[in-house]
């Protein structure tokens, strides 16, 4: 084998590693993409039986958007295996406890329940915010689009452009913003 | 229970119980314990594993494509081409690739996976199909309407 062929090789089964900022967007729509990342389905070499998934870095999993009412209603059983041992958590309660929980039970759910499922799960990094360790920022080589275009909030803009805006009409002084 | 010679399974066709069960026994010549041996449980189990045989058949083929269509999209996603244009582009050209011949030359060819995308992301382009819209690094060799027909 050449030179050219091997190095061609490595670069064809290397795992990749890949950053998705979950700030705003749905957890379970993201989730089936995350799960294309790590299990590899985004290589034209994918095989079930061939270990081609790539590591993926979720950060600002705090931030993520539930749609409508789920945060109240959506429920999480847990049992302890235990009688009585079982218990409900509302979606909101969980988040609150840990903030990288609904994003990780999306992706374990979204995938197909096999021997390979725990061992593909270990490649995936939530982090509840920015910070993640430097050593596993190193690694990252491309950066997951987001599936919804994070809007820039009015109070992220510089309070110059905000007075700077133009303006259709003036409040009346006697006006009551309410 | 292996048939050595054929003159022992032409017999074991008979009415006889000796050969008819030796036939269910071969079918389990690599079954553990009392699933080979135990005539009652042999039959059972024989009959279970042909029973998944004739689904397996199916459900091969089925495996087969999908891993085929998730190759095949995955590298669509590489090229920037949706799945469905790349077939329909493909089709308009009168390349006619079915989908094991696509997904092959998607894992094992990838130049050649380029070289069809290219073609049908032109032809994409020429027809205003749907999910294709920048054009600015396609292929300069085949050029725009030069895949329509006179």
């Amino acid at each position: 084998m050449s030179a050219l062929k091997r190095v061609q090789q490595w670069a064809t089964f290397a795992r990749i590693w890949h950053i998705y900022n979950a700030a705003w967007q749905n957890p379970f729509h993201s989730s089936e993409l995350i799960k294309k990342y790590l299990m590899g389905m985004h290589k034209p070499i994918y095989h079930p039986m061939n270990d081609c998934g790539d590591h993926v870095i979720v950060i600002n999993s705090a931030d993520i958007a539930l749609p409508g009412d789920e945060w109240k209603k959506r429920v999480y059983f847990h049992h302890t295996g235990y009688p009585g041992g079982a218990t409900w958590t509302l979606a909101w309660n969980l988040h609150e406890k840990d903030p990288t929980m609904i994003i990780k039970k999306a992706v374990y759910n979204s995938m197909d329940g096999n021997l390979q499922r725990r061992y593909t799960m270990q490649r995936l990094h939530i982090f509840p915010d920015e910070n993640v360790p430097k050593e596993l920022l190193g690694n990252v080589s491309n950066e997951i689009r987001q599936l919804r275009p994070m809007p820039k909030r009015l109070d992220d803009y510089p309070e110059k452009d905000v007075k700077e805006f133009p303006k259709v009409i003036d409040y009346p002084k006697d006006y009551v913003l309410r | 229970m292996v048939f050595t010679t054929v003159v022992n399974f032409v017999r074991s066709r008979g009415p006889d119980e000796f050969w008819r069960k030796r036939k269910i026994f071969k079918l389990a010549a690599h079954y553990i314990g009392r699933r080979r041996n135990c005539y009652s449980i042999t039959i059972r189990n024989v009959h279970r594993a042909l029973v998944y045989a004739t689904k397996g058949r199916k459900l091969r083929k089925e495996d087969m494509a999908n891993l085929w269509e998730t190759r095949i999209k995955a590298g669509c996603e590489q090229h920037d081409i949706p799945y469905e244009t790349l077939r329909e582009g493909l089709t308009r050209c009168d390349i006619l690739v079915n989908r094991k011949t696509l997904s092959e030359l998607a894992c094992w060819e990838p130049y050649t996976f380029k070289a069809l995308t290219d073609v049908a992301r032109r032809r994409a382009l020429d027809d205003g199909l749907k999910g294709v819209t920048n054009e600015n690094d396609i292929d300069r060799i085949i050029t725009r309407g030069s895949l329509n027909k006179a």
